[in-house]
């Protein structure tokens, strides 16, 4: 069998640290939980991979709650109301 | 980085005429079904903001064009189809067991310090969260290295926060528009 190990392909490659510092830096940024504890540069790497996981989970998850109210909103309304009207305007 | 007014108004815009692409049938259709619509046209939107320049926009047109080909194919008629596709990576085939057996023999051969130890253990971690926020970005496994991996998080990390914005106003809109 040939020896596959010796092949370097580019998805093993290493962030460097200063790569990794500036990402990080920018993430924390974006994050609201990293935000708000004290300014230091601490903060683990795995920390913030594990955090920004759990903030895109929970975007996604909100994105489906709103779209929930949202055909809720159109089903509770009478078609030919004002309040469908409103509506109309708003998305159509 | 921040979600823009632009990126707002051009998402709003987008979601729109997604929306109106259902138009005839969403009145007459299920809750489920209207759900549906509002989802996908919604992701469908926040894609294109990005004209198929980032990798996580591409897989997520891919991916819901796989559920309405239609849909995706009306929303986004003036890009070229080339550009939306991820081309995929080679699989390095590694059969697992051989390659866990040559890591056991080569940890045996070296001694290592408790500082070693810590940083392996590190290290392991980092990997797996890595690996984690793959999962969780869309085309992550077209991402062929960690720093793009990054970079495509935080645009879409950005892109999500402009949908989320712009549907919770709509949704609060119409919700305050019904109540009164």
């Amino acid at each position: 069998m040939s020896n596959r190990r010796s092949r370097q392909s580019s998805s093993t490659l290493r962030i460097s640290d200063d790569q990794m510092i500036d990402l990080v830096s920018k993430l924390r940024l974006l994050l609201p939980e990293i935000r708000e504890r004290r300014r230091s540069d601490k903060v683990s790497a795995s920390k913030v991979l594990q955090e920004t996981c759990n903030y895109i989970r929970k975007l996604h998850r909100e994105v489906d709650n709103l779209s929930d109210r949202l055909s809720q909103l159109l089903d509770s309304v009478d078609e030919d109301s004002q309040e469908a009207a409103v509506i109309r305007s708003l998305l159509m | 980085m921040q979600p823009t007014s632009s990126m707002n108004k051009e998402f709003l815009k987008k979601w729109q005429m997604g929306l109106q692409i259902f138009r005839p049938s969403i009145d007459n259709t299920s809750v489920s079904e209207r759900k549906r619509a509002i989802k996908l046209s919604a992701d469908v939107a926040m894609a294109s903001l990005r004209k198929g320049t980032t990798c996580w926009s591409r897989a997520l047109i891919q991916k819901t064009a796989s559920e309405d080909n239609f849909l995706v194919r009306q929303m986004l008629s003036g890009i070229k189809e080339e550009t939306l596709i991820n081309k995929k990576l080679p699989k390095v085939m590694c059969h697992r067991k051989i390659v866990r057996r040559s890591k056991k023999i080569l940890m045996r051969r070296k001694s290592r310090s408790a500082m070693e130890e810590v940083a392996a253990k590190a290290k392991k971690l980092v990997k797996r969260k890595t690996q984690g926020l793959r999962n969780a970005v869309p085309g992550g496994e077209f991402m062929s290295n960690n720093v793009l991996l990054i970079q495509e998080t935080l645009d879409y990390i950005v892109s999500l926060q402009t949908q989320v914005n712009v549907m919770r106003s709509i949704v609060d809109a119409a919700a305050a528009g019904i109540e009164r």
